[in-house]
C-alpha cells in the first residue's frame, strides 16, 4: 500500500494530457502571434522608410528628386528600389534603366491605377472629414520584399505616389509545432479523447485532495509557461519598437527633423491611414508608456485566446478526473454499430455544413470585405455592429411631396416583401394543389394518370430554367404575355418597372412550379383515406361540404402540416426565382432577404454584412420552426 | 343519378384540360423557340403595326420555320457538350455518394437507439434552415482555399452530396421505420451479419424511397448554379446550368441556344422524374405519415 496509490490511476495521465493540450495550443497561438508581430514590425519599418522619403521628396525641388532617391538607396542595403510617379509621368526612379523622368509605359498601368485609388481615398477622407479609406498600399503578392505605396504631396496637394521596395530580412522559419499546416494540438486532443476512453477513473463528483492537487499542478504548469512566453513576446515587441525608433532617428539624420518638431509624435511612424501612432517622437525617442498602451490594446484578443486554451485544458482535466471520458468510451463501444453507420454522413455534415455555418456566424461579427480579408481576425472584429446597423435602421419611408416614399434598401421593407411573398406563394400552392388533388381523386375519372403526369411536369423541370423561361415570356417588348394583353386591346405592361407588376412575375413563376408538389402530397394523403368513411357519412346524410370539412380536412392535417412547413421554408429562401426572373427590380424593391444577402456579398463585396443579414434570416426561420412545432403540438388533440 | 355523374365528369374534364394546356404553355413556348432556328425571344417577328390575327399568331407556340439549327449550333458553336458532360459526371457522383451517406445514416437513426440520436435528427432538420448565402463564403474558403478543390468535380460533389443529406435521411428514415423489424430479427437468427441484413434485406425493400433519394440527389447537383459558378472559374469547367445562364444572362440574349440547351438539360430529369413518379407519392408520404 503505497501512499501514492492514487497516482497509478488515470489522474496523472489526465494531467499530462490536459497540460499537453494547453501547452500545444498556447505554443501554436504564440507562434502565430510572433509571426504576426515580425511582419507587423517589418511593415512598420517599411512604412517609416516610405513616409520619411515621401516627406523629403515633398520638400525637394524637381531636379533634386533623383539625388534624394539615390541617397536613400545607398543608405541601407535593404533599400532595394523606389519610384516616384506623378500623373502619367515617372518622375524619378532608383533604377538607371528606367531613364526617369519619362511618360509611363503601357505595362506600368497598375501603378497609375493605384495612384488614382490613393488620390480618391485621400479626397474621400478630406471630403468626409473622417479617416475611412486607407492611404497606404502594401502589395501582398510580392514575395521576399515589402512593396509600400504612399501618397507624394507637393505643397500639401496630391501630386503622385511613391513606391518603395524593401527587402525582407526576417527568415521565414517554419513553425515547429505544426505538422504540415495542421496544428499539433488537434491530434493531441484526439489522442487524449481516445486514451480517456480506455482508462478508468472513479466516477464520483467528490473534490478530494489528489484532485485539488492536480488542478493546482495544471494551473501552475500552464500559467508559468504562458507567463514566460508572454514576457519574451513583450520583450521582442519592445525590441521591434526600438528598431522603429532607430529608423526614425536615421531618417532624421538624413532629412532633418520633420516639420512637426522633436516632441510631437513622429509623422513617419503611422498606421495605414497615415495617422501617427504616437509611440515614436519626432526626433526618434521611444515613448514607452504609449508603446505599452498600444501593446495592451493589440494583444487583448490574443490574451483571450490564451485563456480559452486554459479553459479547454481544464475541461479535459475535469473529464478525466471525474470519469466522463471513461463513460464516453463505454458509450461509444456499446453503440459501436450505430455510430459506425452515422459517422460518414455526420463527418460530411460537420465539415461542409455545420462548420461553414459557424464560420459564417463568426464572420457576421467582423467587418470583413473583399479588401481586408487577409487582415488578422482580431483586427476585423467589431462585435454586434452589423446587427445594430441592420435591425436598428428604421428609416423605412420618407414623407415627400407626393406622399410616402418607401426606402427599398431598408431591412424591414425586404422582410415585409419576403413575408408577403411566402404567404401568397404558399396559399396559391396549397389551394391549387388541393383543388387539383380533389379533382384527380374523383372515382372513375378517365385519364387520371395522364393528367397527373402532365401536371407534375412543372416540378420536374429544373427551376432555374423555369425562371429564365418566364423571364423571357414577361419580356416587356417581345414577351408573349404582353402580346396576349395587346391582343385584348390592353396596353403592354413594363413588367419589371413597377413594384406590384414585378412582384406578380415572381408570384406567377413560383406558383407555376410549386403547385405540383402540394398536389402530389395531398393526392397521396387523399388516397389513404378509407372509402367506407365517406360511405358511412353519406348514409348518415352528410352533405358534400360536411364530408370535406369533417372527414377530409382532419385526415389531411398530419400530411399537410409538414408539407406546408417545408414549403414555407423553401419559399422563404426561394433564391432562384427572384434572382433570375425579376432580379429584385425595380431598384431592389422586390428583393427578398436571401437575394438581398447575396447581392450584399457578391455585388458590394461586404462579406461580413451579408453574413449578418443571413444570420438574421436563419434566426427568423428558426423562430418560425419552433413556433410552428409548438402550435402543431398544441392543436394535435383536435 | 348516372347521367348527373357523367355531366360532372365532362365539366371536370373541360376544367382539367384547360388548366393542363395553360400549365403546359411555357413548355410549348421553349420547344417553339428551340426549334425556331433563330435567337429572338418572340416566336415570330411581328410587323410594326400588327393586326389581331398576327398577334394571335405570335402567341401560338409553333415556330415560323421548323429548324434544328439551334440544337446543332449549341453543340458545335458553343462548348455546351463539355458543360453537359461536367454536369453529368458531377451529378452521377453526387447521387452515388449522397445515397450511400443517406442510407447508412437513416438506417442507424431508424434501427438503433443511441445517445445523440435525437440531437442528430434535430440538427439535420435545423440545417435545412441555414440560408445558402451564409454558407457560400465559408464553403468557398474551405473548398477552394483550404482544400484546393476549386475547378474540380470532387469539390462540387462533396458539397452537393452533403447538402442533400438531411432531406434524404429524413425521408429514408421514415421509410425504414415502416419496414417491420421482425424481418431483420429472423435473418439474424438465421445467422446473417449486420452488413448482410443492411445490404441484402433492408436496401432492396427500400427501393422506392432510395429511388426518390437518388432522384433528389441527382436533381440537387443537376440544377444548382450558384456554387458551381463560384467554384468553377474556367469556362471549360462550367456545368450546364452555369452555361445556360451564360446564354441569356447579362447582356447576351441568345434565346434560341438557351431554349435548345434547356430542352437537352431538362429531358433526362423529366424522364427520370416521370419514370420514378410511381414511387414519388409513397416515398414522400412515408416520411411524414406515421
Amino acid at each position: 500500500m503505497s501512499p501514492f496509490r492514487w497516482l497509478a490511476s488515470s489522474y496523472v495521465l489526465g494531467l499530462g494530457v490536459a497540460v499537453g493540450i494547453t501547452l500545444a495550443l498556447s505554443a501554436w497561438l504564440f507562434e502565430g502571434a510572433e509571426r504576426d508581430q515580425r511582419v507587423q514590425y517589418e511593415r512598420r519599418l517599411a512604412q517609416v522608410e516610405a513616409n520619411s522619403l515621401a516627406g523629403a521628396l515633398a520638400s525637394a525641388a524637381p531636379e533634386r528628386i533623383a539625388g534624394v532617391l539615390q541617397a536613400w538607396q545607398a543608405r541601407h542595403p535593404a533599400h532595394e528600389s523606389a519610384i516616384l510617379v506623378g500623373g502619367m509621368e515617372l518622375l524619378g526612379s532608383t533604377k538607371p534603366e528606367d531613364a526617369a523622368p519619362r511618360r509611363l509605359g503601357r505595362e506600368e498601368k497598375p501603378i497609375f491605377d493605384l495612384a488614382n485609388l490613393l488620390r480618391a481615398a485621400r479626397e474621400t477622407n478630406i471630403g468626409e472629414g473622417v479617416v475611412r479609406k486607407k492611404l497606404v498600399n502594401f502589395d501582398g503578392s510580392v514575395k521576399g520584399a515589402y512593396v509600400v505605396t504612399v501618397p507624394y504631396l507637393a505643397n500639401n496637394e496630391f501630386a503622385g505616389v511613391l513606391q518603395v521596395r524593401i527587402r525582407q530580412v526576417a527568415d521565414k522559419r517554419s513553425a515547429p509545432s505544426s505538422l504540415g499546416g495542421v496544428p499539433l494540438w488537434l491530434p493531441a486532443l484526439l489522442v487524449a479523447v481516445a486514451l480517456g476512453a480506455l482508462f478508468r477513473a472513479r466516477s464520483d463528483l467528490r473534490l478530494d485532495l489528489p484532485r485539488l492537487l492536480l488542478f493546482a499542478a495544471f494551473l501552475a504548469l500552464t500559467l508559468a509557461y504562458q507567463y514566460q512566453r508572454m514576457a519574451a513576446y513583450d520583450a521582442s515587441d519592445l525590441d521591434g519598437a526600438r528598431q522603429v525608433a532607430n529608423a526614425v532617428r536615421e531618417a532624421v539624420l538624413s532629412y532633418g527633423l520633420p516639420p512637426e518638431g522633436a516632441a510631437a509624435p513622429s509623422p513617419w511612424d503611422t498606421d495605414t491611414y497615415l495617422r501617427p501612432l504616437g509611440v515614436v517622437l519626432g526626433d526618434g525617442t521611444l515613448n514607452e508608456s504609449a508603446h505599452g498602451a498600444l501593446f495592451a490594446e493589440k494583444t487583448r484578443f490574443f490574451e483571450r485566446s490564451l485563456w480559452a486554451a486554459e479553459v479547454l485544458g481544464l475541461v479535459m482535466l475535469l473529464a478525466f478526473l471525474f470519469g466522463y471520458m471513461r463513460r464516453l468510451g463505454a458509450t461509444l463501444r456499446e453503440h459501436a454499430d450505430a455510430y459506425a453507420y452515422v459517422t460518414p454522413a455526420m463527418l460530411g455534415m460537420l465539415v461542409l455544413v455545420f462548420f461553414p455555418f459557424l464560420y459564417g456566424i463568426t464572420l457576421a461579427f467582423t467587418d470583413t470585405t473583399l479588401f481586408n480579408e487577409s487582415l488578422p481576425f482580431a483586427e476585423r472584429w467589431i462585435g454586434w455592429d452589423n446587427f445594430v446597423t441592420i435591425l436598428g435602421d428604421f428609416n423605412l419611408y420618407e414623407r415627400g411631396p407626393e406622399g410616402l416614399i418607401w426606402n427599398y434598401q431598408n431591412f424591414y421593407w425586404t422582410l415585409m416583401v419576403t413575408i408577403v411573398w411566402t404567404l401568397t406563394n404558399v396559399a396559391i400552392g396549397v389551394s391549387l394543389g388541393f383543388i387539383l388533388a380533389l379533382i384527380l381523386n374523383t372515382e372513375d375519372l378517365k385519364g387520371k394518370a395522364i393528367y397527373r403526369v402532365i401536371l407534375i411536369l412543372p416540378w420536374a423541370i429544373p427551376n432555374y430554367i423555369t425562371a429564365l423561361v418566364w423571364r423571357g415570356m414577361f419580356h416587356p417588348q417581345f414577351g408573349v404575355i404582353n402580346q396576349v394583353l395587346q391582343m385584348f386591346g390592353m396596353a403592354p405592361v413594363a413588367w419589371f418597372d413597377g413594384v406590384v407588376s414585378s412582384f406578380l412575375t415572381g408570384l406567377t413563376t413560383n406558383g407555376w412550379l410549386s403547385f405540383p408538389f402540394m398536389m402530389v402530397v395531398i393526392l397521396g394523403a387523399l388516397q389513404s383515406i378509407p372509402k367506407d368513411m365517406y360511405e358511412a357519412a353519406e348514409v348518415e346524410g352528410a352533405t358534400r361540404w360536411q364530408r370535406l370539412r369533417h372527414i377530409t380536412l382532419p385526415l389531411l392535417r398530419p400530411t399537410l402540416i409538414p408539407a406546408i412547413v417545408l414549403s414555407v421554408v423553401w419559399t422563404f429562401n426561394m433564391f432562384n426565382i427572384i434572382f433570375l426572373v425579376s432580379g429584385g427590380e425595380p431598384a431592389g424593391a422586390n428583393e427578398i432577404l436571401i437575394t438581398k444577402a447575396y447581392k450584399i456579398a457578391f455585388e458590394n463585396y461586404q462579406y461580413a454584412y451579408a453574413a449578418a443579414y443571413s444570420t438574421v434570416i436563419f434566426v427568423i426561420l428558426l423562430v418560425y420552426g419552433v413556433f410552428q412545432t409548438r402550435v402543431t403540438k398544441a392543436t394535435e388533440s383536435f | 343519378m348516372a347521367k348527373k355523374k357523367a355531366n360532372n365528369h365532362l365539366l371536370l374534364h373541360t376544367a382539367l384540360i384547360s388548366f393542363t394546356l395553360l400549365s403546359m404553355y411555357p413548355v410549348f413556348w421553349v420547344l417553339a423557340l428551340a426549334f425556331s432556328g433563330q435567337q429572338s425571344v418572340g416566336i415570330i417577328d411581328l410587323p410594326m403595326d400588327p393586326t389581331l390575327m398576327e398577334r394571335a399568331r405570335a402567341i401560338v407556340p409553333i415556330p415560323e420555320h421548323f429548324s434544328v439549327a439551334n440544337f446543332v449550333g449549341v453543340w458545335t458553336e458553343q462548348s455546351f457538350g463539355t458543360w453537359l458532360w461536367n454536369s453529368a459526371v458531377v451529378s452521377l457522383m453526387t447521387t452515388v455518394l449522397g445515397v450511400f451517406l443517406a442510407c447508412t445514416a437513416a438506417y442507424a437513426f431508424s434501427r438503433f437507439r443511441f445517445p445523440g440520436r435525437n440531437a442528430g435528427m434535430l440538427t439535420f432538420l435545423v440545417s435545412q434552415m441555414f440560408p445558402g448565402t451564409l454558407m457560400l463564403i465559408p464553403l468557398f474558403i474551405i473548398i477552394v482555399k483550404w482544400l484546393g478543390l476549386g475547378n474540380t468535380y470532387f469539390g462540387l460533389v462533396i458539397v452537393y452530396a452533403t447538402t442533400a443529406i438531411p432531406f434524404c435521411v429524413w425521408m429514408l428514415k421514415g421509410y425504414f421505420d415502416t419496414i417491420p423489424v421482425d424481418i431483420e430479427e429472423s435473418a439474424r437468427i438465421d445467422g446473417a451479419s449486420p452488413q448482410t441484413i443492411f445490404f441484402r434485406i433492408i436496401l432492396p425493400l427500400a427501393t422506392p424511397a432510395i429511388a426518390i433519394t437518388a432522384l433528389f440527389s441527382f436533381m440537387t447537383a443537376w440544377n444548382e448554379f450558384i456554387l458551381a459558378s463560384i467554384f468553377m472559374e474556367a469556362e471549360s469547367n462550367y456545368t450546364a446550368p452555369v452555361g445556360l445562364r451564360f446564354f441569356v444572362g447579362g447582356f447576351s440574349s441568345q434565346w434560341g441556344y438557351f431554349a435548345a440547351g434547356s430542352v437537352i438539360v431538362s429531358l433526362p430529369v423529366v424522364l427520370l422524374f416521370l419514370y420514378l413518379q410511381k414511387y414519388l407519392i409513397s416515398g414522400l408520404t412515408a416520411g411524414s405519415v406515421k
